[in-house]
């Protein structure tokens, strides 16, 4: 892990052995990180721990040992600090009789800004949602609601974004509109924590990845070393064809395959450490030696393998 | 920071709350006209109309019931569907949060109760300004402190409402009543201690059963600073996540 980590001089978030237990179970143990500014993704399955480290470095939680300061201050108990920060919880609820607007307003109040209804104006246009702002929000979607929460968690400018879980609930088009404004986000400087279960979210994003697993930091650094490291790892896919026998044999000439087992009448599963060029040379070889493929898929492609992979290393 | 007061305000006055608490500050007005038309007025009449309207009824269920609809949702319902972050999260005191609350349930239950009593004491006791003044005052007082124990409760547990329960009928209702020096630890018995001792020639019956003056004002006090301060202590330590 340390030859993946950035080094950084003055941690916007700086986490300090931070441990959570509720009576006998450990969600969180020791973990110590720093971030920066920029985008940071927090990646993890369900349950390894992504949203108890988010509440404890919010203030939400009161840690069972360790420490987590913000922007050089500790964070739990110390109210002013969230002036500077803004927390995207991963709990959707709000308040039903509010319209968008009138929450994003709600939300102003708290932070003496200069001009509070300038800051409402363009936070509710930042997640492009001016033209729906006067609805209820429980007739918005999901992802609607979503944005709207993001635009109260904007108004008051803040330094620091942590968001938990934020692209939940969203279609494509609005994903895409989102992880552009996290990008214009960044570009001005500001230090964004992002937690997600999905890596194709977050590697849009980041340029920074922390990896969760089994409340414990199981990676930190740079994404596209980390993403080299996933490369490496051995792939397993089921080819389903109707020369099973044939397709093995030439599959297992390759450099790329390190093993083919065949599993049925028409199906085999390769072992492969090189899936970029393995995928380059399935179709060409089906071509070559004319045999007809019927489907081509990863079978361990889950985050959690991917996890596994990096822990175990 | 009146936005917490004001949101809290809109949080209480939800449809099925409201319609409890208004069909409860209603039910005693009915009730006493009830007894007005049926002949009340001699003095055994009276007295049962203490015993059974204003203490029973009133001082005993009306009150701390419509207090406990309303203070145990307080922060219940936030705790509940998980909205209580968009406070937690925001740059402001705890104190100030849990005293805003506070006043929310107060403001709806108070001078519904008060208005009720008022009326319920003027109908059934063909009552001047001194006995209306001393209901008024006593539930009012009593409204806060029932608001400020159940306002804790809802922070504290999620079963607030039973624990409620528990308090007013078991603890107020029957162990007060067995076990003498209870009552000093009862908001039913300031709420009808201050009652008499506001009007003592009015409710000369209650004279027998109510502890002194001046204990019913410090208890009410402590009551409502205590929990206060203990809902305040809970809202700094939970995990509000």
């Amino acid at each position: 892990m340390s030859a993946l980590e950035t080094i950084s001089t003055q941690p916007v978030i700086d986490v300090r052995g931070l441990s959570k237990w509720f009576g006998n179970v450990v969600a969180l143990n020791d973990v110590t990180l720093s971030v920066n500014p920029g985008v940071t993704g927090l990646l993890g399955p369900n349950g390894a721990g992504k949203t108890t480290l988010l509440n404890l470095m919010s203030g939400l939680s009161k840690p069972s040992d360790g420490e987590v300061i913000v922007l050089g201050e500790p964070v739990r108990d110390n109210y002013e600090l969230y002036r500077r920060i803004g927390v995207l919880t991963a709990n959707e609820a709000v308040y039903p009789f509010y319209t968008g607007r009138q929450f994003v307003e709600f939300a102003a109040k708290f932070y003496d800004l200069p001009s509070p209804a300038d800051a409402v104006d363009l936070a509710i246009q930042r997640v492009g949602l001016s033209d729906v702002q006067h609805r209820n929000l429980g007739a918005y979607s999901r992802g609607m609601r979503q944005r709207m929460r993001l635009a109260s968690t904007l108004v008051h400018d803040p330094q620091v974004l942590i968001m938990d879980e934020p692209l939940s609930g969203t279609d494509p088009q609005q994903r895409v509109e989102f992880q552009d404004l996290i990008q214009q986000l960044a570009e001005e400087g500001k230090t964004i924590l992002i937690s997600s279960h999905i890596l194709e979210e977050v590697e849009v994003i980041a340029e920074r990845i922390l990896l969760m697993m089994s409340g414990k930091l199981a990676a930190a650094g740079n994404y596209r070393a980390i993403r080299a490291k996933l490369d490496e790892r051995a792939y397993q896919v089921r080819i389903v064809t109707d020369a099973p026998r044939l397709m093995a044999a030439a599959l297992v000439k390759t450099d790329a395959v390190e093993s083919v087992s065949i599993e049925s009448d028409d199906e085999i599963v390769v072992l492969s450490r090189n899936v970029t060029a393995f995928m380059k040379s399935v179709p060409k070889l089906a071509q070559e030696q004319q045999i007809r493929l019927t489907r081509v898929e990863p079978l361990d492609d889950s985050l959690e393998s991917i996890f596994s992979y990096i822990v175990e290393r | 920071m009146g936005s917490v007061f004001w949101l809290s305000l809109r949080q209480l006055g939800g449809r099925w709350r409201m319609a409890l608490v208004l069909l409860l500050a209603v039910l005693p007005v009915g009730l006493s006209l009830l007894f007005h038309f049926l002949g009340g007025g001699e003095e055994a009449d009276k007295r049962d109309y203490i015993n059974f309207m204003l203490e029973g009824l009133f001082v005993g269920g009306i009150m701390p019931i419509s207090m406990m609809a309303l203070s145990t949702a307080a922060f219940g319902n936030e705790i509940e569907d998980g909205t209580l972050v968009y406070l937690v999260l925001k740059p402001i005191s705890r104190w100030k949060i849990a005293l805003h609350k506070l006043l929310a349930s107060v403001a709806i239950g108070g001078p519904l109760l008060v208005i009720s009593g008022v009326i319920v004491t003027m109908v059934g006791l063909n009552a001047s300004f001194q006995p209306a003044l001393a209901v008024g005052v006593s539930l009012f007082a009593g409204a806060a402190a029932y608001a400020a124990i159940f306002t804790w409760a809802g922070l504290m547990s999620r079963f607030a409402i039973a624990i409620a329960l528990i308090y007013v009928f078991f603890w107020e209702g029957l162990v007060s009543s067995l076990i003498t020096g209870i009552e000093y630890f009862s908001v039913r018995s300031y709420t009808l201690a201050l009652m008499h001792g506001m009007d003592e020639s009015t409710f000369e019956e209650l004279s027998e059963r109510v502890i002194e003056l001046p204990a019913a004002i410090i208890g009410t006090a402590a009551v409502i600073l205590i929990s206060f301060l203990l809902t305040v202590r809970r809202l700094r330590r939970m995990d509000a996540s």
